[in-house]
């Protein structure tokens, strides 16, 4: 994701530039009431420009001496002059200067500075001194079509301003404006700043953030050197011992000539040692099949309840020598399933498994597969159901012990390859902490789903939901 | 450094550095204060409600009577705490000179350093080093208890390369010392680089001394030269690359 840089100024074009214009500084429409409101308060017409001259704010009332001058020739000539020559006025050194037109009307032009430069003027007037009651000669000699009376009343009416007066209004407006202009300045850099900072730190994050990610991708990529690696040694280590197992068979059986009993014990022992020890390295090269995604289910319809009864009569034997009671129940006319049956067995026996090995002694473990609506999400979130699909309809089949339970906190990584809730129980149950990441990865390769469940009073109940395709029910 | 030809005005960067509550805004205070009202324009703060620095001050300083050139004087300070690294990152940007505003307290002497070494880092993040920067240190708060030695900040001042001095910026002592200290430093590094007083025939030397004077300081620029201790205060030399 990148952001797009709105046009900001960096803080040295606002703090060192020179290029600062008084429109950047200062609101217009404020600046006008600003003007307006000393308008109002001294009588003088006042207009605000900028440095390269455009009108930026004007509170003038219409003159009617200047209005009756524009009805002639000669006096509009004149008039345009006047604002010609006030517009190219150019302060003095010290910020003002006087220009009195044709009408014997004065202007009074003073520079708006900020930070030491000039960054606009302001230009007071006309007005003509409170004690001149006559206008010049230059007024009534402008055009003889002009009444000299009319002139002389209409020069009376003039905004009136003494010199001084004048300066102390023009003084006055510089300070408001500096202040105001400051302020804008202000204004401006701390809307700047904020921009920059965030900027700043949306930059460094995202250097951040691209480390992580290079890390991140190192670790997958280990990841995926971890599961070759446990692929190709499982691999490995299972050709051997297939040999081990083998032999260790055929001695067993007298194909080497008899044995002492006392061998035979000692040889079964190295072959129930050896088949476990292939069980476990069968489930680590399943494991990394899943991980990498080799593993190609076989998938056909899958009678559940034919399913059940097998691993029950499988797992019996075992339950029996551990005084475990296993039974089972399969709810009538449930639809068969699209699954693979060798790998959803395995799942089934592996849960059976654990769930006998952690029950005590006169405990029971039930297997239940009943009907079930499975939502759409598969992650129980019923959100926008009607725009994400039907409910689809799976087989639960549960398994559920009466042994130790886990704590709700480790439900969810009991899944995690090589998790134990509690390692002292492997000691005393065995264990790779293998079986229900396969079962996990299993279960999801069928686009099912998993969970655990409390069983009541005590125990743990694994619930294993497979789909009913659509297609099977229709 | 700004240089306007055409207008014959030079613009100057100099940056207050060091950790929170140092003293930072406190010597642009004491500056404004004791500058002259025509040479000065308002100190500008951009700061929070509990009167900790946001972003920065801003003092301008504009020396306009030094033969053809007008000096305009940009003092900034950066926001000391910690968690506005970014901003200082930002202001320190284009600095000409930096004064190091250190909190003389012995309990606060990790700061001090980590201020330091942030400074360096965030200079290095422009592509500058500290060797290529006129940089002066000024010990603040000389009149709290439990603060760290005249003695022992000689000594060490004696070894290091940077000017330092000693201040009470809450009553403006050591504030033009200091600050007429770095406009040397970098004035300096300025002329080495631009060849400025050759270009527009600048007296350095009595520039310094009117900044002084017009900061309320009328002693011999010797004099106030030589307020600091330890470091060297001549022309630093731009570092080749």
């Amino acid at each position: 994701m990148t952001l797009s840089a709105p046009p900001t100024r960096s803080l040295d074009e606002l703090t060192l530039g020179g290029d600062m214009s008084l429109e950047d500084l200062v609101s217009r429409d404020g600046l006008a009431e600003v003007i307006k409101s000393a308008n109002e308060l001294f009588g003088l017409p006042i207009r605000v420009f900028t440095e390269d001259g455009k009108l930026l704010a004007d509170a003038t009332d219409s003159i009617e001496l200047y209005a009756y001058l524009n009805t002639s020739r000669a006096g509009r000539a004149a008039l345009s002059e006047v604002v010609a020559a006030v517009k190219a006025l150019a302060p003095g050194a010290d910020g003002e200067a006087n220009y009195q037109c044709v009408t014997g009307a004065f202007y009074r032009v003073a520079a708006i500075v900020y930070d030491s430069r000039q960054i606009g003027r302001m230009i007071l007037g006309p007005f003509s001194p409170a004690a001149s009651a006559e206008p010049p000669a230059s007024l009534l000699a402008l055009d003889a079509q002009l009444d000299p009376d009319n002139l002389r009343a209409l020069y009376k009416k003039l905004p009136r301003g003494e010199e001084q007066t004048v300066s102390h209004v023009a003084r006055h407006l510089a300070r408001v404006l500096d202040l105001l202009l400051f302020s804008g300045h202000r204004a401006l850099l701390t809307s700047n700043m904020h921009l920059a900072s965030v900027r700043e730190s949306f930059r460094e994050l995202e250097d951040k953030n691209q480390k992580l990610q290079v890390a991140y991708d190192r670790l997958k990529e280990l990841d995926r050197l971890k599961s070759n690696f446990l692929a190709t040694v499982s691999h490995e280590l299972r050709t051997p011992l297939t040999s081990i197992i083998g032999y260790s068979e055929m001695l067993v059986e007298g194909l080497a000539g008899d044995l002492t009993k006392e061998q035979r014990e000692f040889v079964q022992t190295i072959r129930d040692k050896g088949d476990q020890l292939l069980a476990l390295i069968k489930g680590l090269l399943d494991l990394s099949k899943l991980e990498s995604g080799t593993m190609s289910l076989r998938k056909n319809h899958v009678d559940v309840a034919a399913l059940i009864k097998d691993v029950v009569s499988t797992m019996a034997p075992t339950a029996r020598k551990k005084e475990v009671e296993l039974t089972f129940e399969v709810e009538k006319g449930l639809p068969a399933i699209w699954a693979d049956a060798e790998r959803l067995r395995q799942v089934l026996l592996n849960l059976t498994e654990n769930a006998i090995k952690f029950t005590p002694v006169s405990g029971s473990v039930r297997l239940v597969a009943r009907l079930t609506g499975m939502d759409a999400t598969s992650s129980g979130d019923t959100g926008g159901m009607v725009l994400l699909g039907a409910r689809r309809t799976g087989v639960e089949m549960r398994v559920a012990d009466t042994g130790i339970g886990i704590p709700e906190s480790e439900r969810m990584r009991v899944f995690d390859a090589f998790y134990q809730v509690d390692s002292s129980s492997t000691r005393e149950a065995g264990g790779t902490g293998l079986g229900l990441s396969i079962v996990k990865r299993l279960v999801d390769g069928h686009d099912g789903n998993v969970r655990i469940e409390a069983n009541q009073p005590r125990g743990t109940v694994f619930v294993v939901t497979i789909p009913v395709k659509r297609a099977t029910i229709g | 450094m700004q240089l306007d030809f055409v207008n014959r005005e030079l613009t100057v960067k100099l940056v207050y550095y060091g950790p929170a509550l140092s003293g930072k805004t406190t010597n642009l205070q004491a500056l404004h204060k004791a500058a002259e009202p025509g040479a000065s324009g308002r100190l500008m703060t951009l700061e929070t409600r509990d009167d900790r620095t946001l972003f920065f001050d801003l003092l301008p300083l504009t020396f306009r009577n030094q033969g053809s050139l007008a000096v305009r004087l940009k003092v900034f300070t950066v926001p000391g705490q910690v968690i506005h690294a970014s901003t200082r990152r930002l202001v320190v940007q284009g600095a000409d000179g930096i004064a190091f505003i250190a909190d003389s307290r012995n309990a606060e002497t990790q700061h001090n350093a980590e201020s330091f070494l942030d400074l360096k880092e965030n200079l290095k993040q422009h592509g500058l080093t500290l060797k290529q920067m006129p940089v002066v240190i000024q010990f603040n708060k000389r009149d709290l208890p439990e603060v760290r030695s005249d003695a022992e900040i000689a000594e060490l001042a004696s070894q290091g390369r940077e000017p330092v001095y000693l201040a009470v910026a809450m009553r403006g002592q050591g504030v033009v010392e200091s600050f007429v200290g770095l406009l040397h430093l970098t004035w300096s590094a300025l002329d080495a680089e631009h060849d400025l007083n050759k270009k527009f025939g600048f007296d350095s030397q009595a520039f310094l001394a009117t900044v002084a004077k017009k900061l309320g300081d009328s002693r011999p620029l010797s004099e106030i030269l030589g307020a600091c201790v330890g470091g060297a205060l001549d022309v630093l030399k731009p570092e080749a690359g």
